[in-house]
């Protein structure tokens, strides 16, 4: 992928080669590993992952569920919506609005949560525990359309 | 693809005859504004975030005691409540239970780290909001916006130096709409400066830039005319490309003052040009040879409202020019074709080689002892130096006090010292150019009729400028029209269309409060099936479809709209002040045409014929 090609070179080939070559002489993203994708990539995947991580086990136990991984879910997601501001394209649009999902069904989860230690009367029962992971397995959902625009994103611009 | 003939033919039949024959410019929406927010507050927002995170997760885990004594550790929700009420400052002190001394120490590392977080993202939108890039796209997005909503028609003038500006004015006093474009930031202030009546979208920018004239409405349905008027003849040229080459249904009228220039601009359709230079001296040839006929159309192009000062008519014989630059040289040509004999004084290198040129200053003596001033008719001072054309004012003044003396005045500041130089005729070419867009864009019968006005001779027009004078005041009259249709006149199109009496101009033209007294308006032309009619009397009598050109105050197109739209208004006027009884017992007595014939005739002067 990484073929150095001068400012200015004819590049005189058939194929494949040429395509990359301009792509990497023409300084687009394909040309190296860009650290802003890097982190933006990571903070998407880490967001699902801990997501995951949260929803995963019997949905009413509350031994199966880590609040500090429900705690971690929410501040990624939180930064991963930030770092999706200012896109103006189609996609990037869509990633924010996938984002906002996750983070509105995380918070709320977030504030059952909260609801119930401190101040329902049954505590944080199996009936609370089901409520706070069925919502953060609707921002789960949100969160793989996420990683699967990713995914478009980076193959589509392969293709291009 | 299957294709479907009667569908493709019923889309050709009913939408491709109401569509434009090509797409409009559509207008991009600059960078938004909230983009840019969200993109400079990314960094912010995410130090914000993780210094939240950090400070409730810590205080999470820093071991605490409950009111008891026994070893509590803070859940997530009381530990996001502290954090928010301690890092906005608000403080309610320490709950549930009173802190240990490691969760003190942990809120104290925290308070200062959120603190710095919030300077942080406070500071940024500060920033922000005094950036000059943000300011520009908040300002070319709310321009854009207004320019979006105009529902009436429009005019897009790029340019507002001294000669929009004045246009500015004018159209505003005509009730037309205008988007403004201009690359001085200052003149665009202006236009919140000067009290108009309607909301003037202004943008600074280049005009240059088709973009920009997009912005500004060139894409815009309701866009009638394009006008460059900027200083700059290759800005004013880039203008009348785009606009002919982007909309080129809409009307172009370009300002320059060069032959190459204007040549460029014809390959593009077909611009009105002004060249107030040319223009100038092909207004000097009929003043010259009529006088009359200038007044008129001085008095037909001037700004509505302003008084025209009286005039000494130029002389014929022999003139002075000083200064043989583009204005010199347009006014030389015109004198030569006149007949007239011509000496030029030009102090440029540019005359070196014509020996016919008198080469020096024209305020040393010696120069002007060789023009003969003495024995001369005419000077005119036309270089582009206002303070070189006011001292030779006055030389030539002090040689000759008879001569008549044009001086070409540049600067919009120095108007107090020309007034006082007692210069005959002061051209600016800024104004002139402005008279002279404001009559092709008000009406192009208007521009029609007074492009002819020399040709009909001046007898007719110094009629013409004493009826005018008579029936509008000194002052320079509104130029409009009207139109004897269902749509523009629905109340006298009734009228005549069931043809109960023919009207005539002189009729028409009176005020509907006051049927006796003469609106101060006076009818330049009627045109009837492509002919057109100059100066019709008061016995012109009309007929639906017919055209008319009127010029007169404000006050007389508000009267004979009335009595052209309200239908009460109409038989006020044209069967008289009394009641429908008082017509009946008239018409029966067989007296009423005869006595309204008898009032026109007395009120009003005949028309020139």
């Amino acid at each position: 992928m990484d073929v150095d090609v001068p400012q200015g070179a004819v590049v005189v080939s058939v194929g494949v080669l040429p395509r990359m070559a301009r792509a990497a002489r023409d300084g687009g993203e394909g040309k190296a590993m860009s650290l802003e994708k890097v982190v933006f990539g990571f903070f998407i995947l880490l967001a699902a992952t801990l997501n995951f991580g949260f929803f995963i086990g019997d949905i009413a136990d509350p031994t199966h569920h880590n609040v500090y991984e429900l705690f971690a879910a929410v501040v990624v997601n939180l930064v991963a919506t930030v770092l999706k501001f200012g896109d103006r394209t189609q996609i990037g649009a869509v990633h924010l609005a996938t984002s906002l999902v996750a983070d509105l069904q995380l918070i709320a989860a977030a504030v059952v949560w909260a609801y119930a230690v401190s101040s329902a009367p049954a505590g944080l029962d199996a009936h609370a525990m089901a409520s706070i992971v069925s919502l953060s397995g609707g921002a789960l959902f949100a969160n793989v359309v996420s990683v699967v625009l990713l995914v478009i994103e980076t193959v589509s611009f392969q293709r291009r | 693809m299957t294709v479907k003939p009667l569908l493709a033919y019923l889309h050709r039949v009913l939408v491709a005859d109401d569509e434009a024959p090509r797409a409009l410019p559509r207008a991009e929406p600059p960078s938004s504004a909230v983009f840019l927010i969200l993109r400079r507050m990314r960094t912010p927002l995410v130090v914000l975030i993780a210094i939240y995170a950090v400070s409730v997760l810590g205080l999470t885990l820093v071991p605490g005691r409950d009111g008891d004594g026994n070893p509590w550790s803070m859940g997530f929700f009381h530990a996001f409540y502290f954090m928010s009420y301690t890092a906005t400052t608000i403080g309610f002190g320490e709950i549930p239970y009173a802190f240990t001394d490691a969760q003190r120490l942990w809120v104290t590392f925290s308070i200062y780290l959120t603190v710095i977080g919030w300077a942080y993202a406070i500071g940024t939108l500060l920033a922000l909001a005094q950036d000059r890039a943000f300011r520009h796209t908040l300002a070319m997005q709310r321009f854009a916006r207004r320019v979006r909503r105009l529902r009436e028609p429009f005019v897009l003038v790029a340019g507002y130096g001294q000669t929009g500006r004045m246009l500015g004015r004018s159209l505003d006093a005509l009730g037309r709409r205008f988007v403004v474009v201009d690359i001085d930031a200052t003149r665009i202030d202006d236009l919140e400066l000067d009290a108009f009546r309607a909301d003037v979208p202004g943008l600074v920018a280049d005009a240059r830039n088709p973009e920009h004239l997009v912005l500004a409405g060139l894409g815009h349905k309701r866009l009638e005319g394009v006008i460059a008027l900027t200083n700059d003849d290759e800005a004013n040229l880039a203008v009348a490309m785009a606009a002919a080459m982007l909309r080129p249904d809409v009307p172009v009228l370009a300002r320059t003052v060069s032959r190459p220039i204007a040549e460029r601009m014809r390959a593009f359709g077909s611009p009105s040009i002004v060249n107030p230079f040319d223009r100038f001296g092909d207004l000097l040839r009929v003043a010259l040879r009529a006088p009359a006929a200038f007044r008129l159309v001085e008095w037909l192009t001037g700004e509505p409202g302003t008084e025209l000062p009286p005039r000494r008519e130029p002389p014929r014989g022999r003139w002075v020019i000083c200064g043989y630059g583009r204005f010199g040289r347009e006014v030389v040509a015109d004198l030569l074709a006149e007949g007239l004999d011509v000496t030029i004084i030009e102090p440029g290198l540019a005359a070196a080689d014509d020996p016919s040129i008198i080469v020096g200053f024209g305020t040393e003596p010696d120069v002007l002892a060789r023009a003969r001033l003495e024995d001369a008719a005419g000077f005119v001072a036309a270089t582009d130096n206002d303070t070189t054309n006011l001292s030779v004012i006055a030389a030539a003044r002090r040689a000759n006090p008879d001569i008549f003396v044009i001086a070409r005045h540049n600067d919009a500041a120095n108007a107090r010292l020309f007034a006082a130089s007692g210069a005959d005729y002061v051209l600016v070419p800024t104004e002139l150019a402005a008279h002279e867009v404001l009559a092709r864009i008000t009406d192009s019968l208007a521009a029609r009729f007074i492009e002819t006005i020399p040709r009909h001779g001046d007898a007719r027009a110094a009629a013409l400028v004493a009826r005018l004078a008579e029936r509008c005041g000194p002052r320079v009259p509104l130029l409009w029209r009207v139109r004897i249709t269902p749509d523009d006149a629905p109340a006298l199109s009734a009228w005549l269309a069931r043809e109960r009496r023919p009207v005539t101009l002189g009729e028409l033209l009176r005020d509907p409060a006051a049927p006796d007294e003469p609106i101060r308006a006076v009818a330049l032309a009627v045109v009837r099936d492509g002919r057109t009619h100059r100066a019709p009397t008061d016995d012109f009598v009309l007929a639906e479809r017919d055209e008319l050109l009127l010029a007169g105050r404000r006050s007389a197109r508000h009267a004979l709209a009335t009595t052209l739209n309200v239908a009460e208004a109409r038989d006020h006027l044209l069967l008289g002040a009394h009641s429908p009884v008082g017509w009946l017992w008239r018409r029966l007595a067989g007296r009423g045409g005869e006595e309204r014939g008898r009032a026109t005739a007395g009120s009003a002067p005949a028309g020139d014929r």
